[in-house]
């Protein structure tokens, strides 16, 4: 019996809470996408008995009913009339789900979604960086050496400049000029200001600047109004963000405002500009006073007896660090060596940055996400060395547990170094290197397992990974299930060692049939090589079938059959099109395994093809691989 | 909204390589610009969806143009089809 599109619409509507918590409506070729508004008004129970409902599921804030191929765009047609809402992109549906929201929850995944894709550089560094401290530390005798000093400038290269990669980052994610984000991120380090680690150290301060008196001179912008402290970002995080967040906002407001014709270069020089001088002189001094205070807050709570001082500043030690709060820190070091020749403050440090090494190595076991594993791995190694940066933004303070667990764990590890009474006799080094520091290695070493076995187990026992991170197998399973007419067909090849050959975003795109890879404008079709229907490749085939490139949907069969449409959840949309005007053999040699809408797995066999048939009927063999919604895909890559 | 119809001539139909054609005819123009084969539509500038519909020598289709430019759209589109269909 067909199914009444009209009635499952109003069916569905009438679970859903009301038109105000529809934020928008858009369907794919099986599934009708709901951005919900609050979704605890909706009822879900209801919605999956509603007859033409194969199956629901809630992920990003959007709400996905599964209805069907050539159904789901008759009921969804039928939704927008009963609900009066007007029809939505894909697109518009995700926005609207990351703006459901709340505030705070946007404001924290912001330093995630920026550090996300700098993590391939600071995580090489920061394990490098720390193996060659850590045997710089062992022995003095390669500290010395020139290939110490090439591959230690190798290492921190990436820490040292810190906020320029920050910054280009930045403007990708607020949608600035990438350009013009380097341009603020280089500023900020600029050799013209004093290196923010030396901002304790009066020689440094006196030799750079040529003065006497260990102060840093500032440049009096409005009187003593408005002054610039001549000090860099070295290290520093959020201060970068917001200045690029400030320079994407102001350049976009611009875009609008400026006439064309002087955009060009009002633009530009009015944002760098503007967003300099209100970096430079407000956002900078707030962060540079908030460093005074957690300086001076830190020498006093040091002084707490019963180790309770330090116990909280080793929770909150990893806080200062997100902030950018913790550059003055050895001059609590330096003064301590100086006064009494014991470092007291090292083992707070160490173990608040050996509990981040722990929450992170709990995620890295723990997860299932290969992705996440390959970054917590790692990231964690570097932590363990001292270098905690990977760790922390790239996995515990995005996920957030693992951060609060390891700030737990720091606590308890702090605690215990102060009531032992341990020292470091000199400082800079922490996590295994500060094995070599220490006065009391036994004790140092049980204060390390303390503090990274608490952060372990309780981010084991309290981080869940995100549903959606766990790739692939379970939630597709799930929809396999709900969608039992389509079940496919088991006939997947392993993909490893199958080469990649697009990327857009995260998302990859597998070369769908083996041979040799050729540029698209060496494709022998000229409307295929000028990229009229996407950008891609050629493949000049060695085997005669093709395979599925990433987990998706077919949303084409050509009528004759040699060409496929595929898409992928996160709005690929790929034409694998089998040799050069074979349109025109009618289907003859072609012997598509799936059908369209059918669901697809990456490696599954979609279509055999004779090769000699396409020689036979005198046309090129190449396979033609093309994304054609190229231009609308972020971040789409050609290539390995 | 202005509307017409087009039976195909093309021996192969609606396929990959005029589709692609077409979605870049279709980008030139604000308008918006919707494919009709029976009950079914896709948009035109959506290549896969397009080539998805099916549509063979001898099928009539209604192409739809809306948008503020839909009077220089649906000329230049309905040349376009009458050129390469």
């Amino acid at each position: 019996m067909a199914l009444d599109y009209r009635k499952c619409a109003e069916e569905i509507y009438s679970h859903l809470g009301g038109k105000d918590n529809i934020a928008s409506a858009a369907h794919c070729a099986t599934r009708l996408r709901l951005a919900i508004v609050d979704n605890s008004k909706i009822d879900k129970k209801a919605l999956e008995n509603v007859e033409g409902v194969k199956g629901l599921f809630d992920s990003n804030g959007q709400l996905q009913l599964i209805i069907g191929t050539g159904t789901v765009n008759k009921v969804y047609d039928e939704f927008l009339a009963v609900s009066g809402l007007t029809a939505a992109t894909k697109d518009d549906v995700k926005a609207a789900a990351a703006a459901a929201m709340p505030w705070w929850k946007r404001i924290l995944k912001t330093p995630g979604d920026i550090f996300v894709p700098i993590l391939p550089a600071i995580v090489a560094s920061g394990l490098m960086m720390g193996l060659v401290e850590a045997l710089g530390k062992a022995s003095p005798a390669f500290a010395s050496t020139d290939w110490y000093g090439f591959l230690d400038t190798v290492a921190n290269t990436a820490f040292a400049f810190l906020p320029v990669i920050v910054a280009v980052s930045a403007a990708r994610v607020f949608g600035g000029n990438l350009f013009l984000g380097a341009v603020i991120g280089l500023l900020m380090i600029h050799t013209n200001f004093l290196n923010a680690w030396n901002v304790g150290n009066v020689d440094a301060i006196n030799s750079f600047f040529g003065v006497t008196d260990g102060v840093i001179p500032r440049w009096h912008l409005v009187g003593n109004l408005l002054t610039v402290q001549r000090v860099g970002y070295q290290g520093h995080v959020i201060p970068v963000m917001i200045a690029v967040w400030l320079m994407s906002k102001l350049e976009k407001w611009l875009h609008k405002h400026v006439p064309e014709m002087i955009d060009l270069f009002v633009t530009p020089l009015t944002t760098v500009l503007v967003t300099a001088f209100i970096t430079l002189t407000i956002v900078g001094p707030i962060f540079s006073q908030l460093e005074t205070w957690v300086l001076a807050g830190a020498k006093l709570l040091i002084t707490v007896g019963f180790g309770i001082g330090s116990f909280i500043m080793g929770a909150i030690y990893p806080a200062t660090v997100v902030m950018g709060l913790h550059h003055m820190y050895n001059v609590i070091e330096a003064g301590m060596i100086a006064e009494t020749g014991k470092n007291i403050w090292m083992p707070i440090a160490s173990a608040a940055n050996f509990a981040q090494f722990g929450a992170c190595l709990a995620v890295a076991i723990k997860a299932k996400s290969q992705r996440t594993k390959a970054v917590a791995l790692p990231s964690s190694l570097s932590a363990s060395l001292g270098i905690t940066e990977p760790a922390i933004f790239g996995i515990n303070f995005r996920f957030m547990k693992p951060f609060v667990c390891g700030m737990i764990g720091g606590a308890f590890g702090a605690w215990f170094g102060a009531v032992s009474k341990i020292g470091a006799t000199t400082y800079g080094v922490t996590g295994i290197p500060g094995l070599l520091a220490i006065d009391n290695i036994p004790i140092y070493c049980i204060m390390l397992l303390i503090a990274s076995g608490i952060a372990f187990v309780l981010t084991w026992f309290v981080w869940k990974e995100d549903p959606d991170d766990i790739p692939k197998a379970a939630p597709a399973d799930a929809e396999a299930d709900a969608i039992e007419a389509e079940a496919v067909e088991a006939d997947v090849t392993d993909t490893a060692g199958i080469p990649v050959i697009m990327r857009a975003g995260t998302s990859t795109v597998l070369a769908p049939v083996k041979g040799r890879i050729i540029a698209r404008d060496m494709i022998p079709d000229e409307s295929f090589a000028a990229g009229i229907l996407g950008d891609g490749v050629g493949i000049e085939p060695e085997e005669e079938f093709v395979i599925a490139p990433f987990d998706g949907e077919i949303s084409s069969v050509a009528e004759s059959r040699h060409a496929i449409g595929i898409d992928s959840p996160d709005g690929m949309e790929l034409l694998i099109h089998v040799g050069v005007d074979t349109v025109s053999m009618n289907g003859e040699g072609f012997t598509p395994l799936i059908k369209e809408g059918d669901k697809v797995k990456a490696g599954q066999k979609i279509l055999k093809f004779s090769r000699e048939t396409i020689k036979a009927a005198g046309h090129p063999d190449v396979v033609v691989v093309l994304m054609t919604n190229s231009d609308d895909l972020d971040d789409f890559t050609v290539g390995e | 909204m202005k509307e017409f119809q087009y039976t195909i001539t093309d021996p192969v139909g609606i396929h990959a390589r005029p589709a692609g054609l077409l979605k870049a005819e279709v980008k030139k123009f604000a308008s918006s610009v919707q494919v009709f084969k029976g009950d079914a539509s896709c948009e035109a500038a959506k290549t896969l969806k397009l080539m998805g519909l099916g549509i063979v020598k001898g099928d009539t289709i209604t192409v739809r143009i809306e948008g503020e430019d839909e009077e220089a759209c649906a000329e230049a589109i309905e040349a376009f089809f009458k050129a390469n269909f």
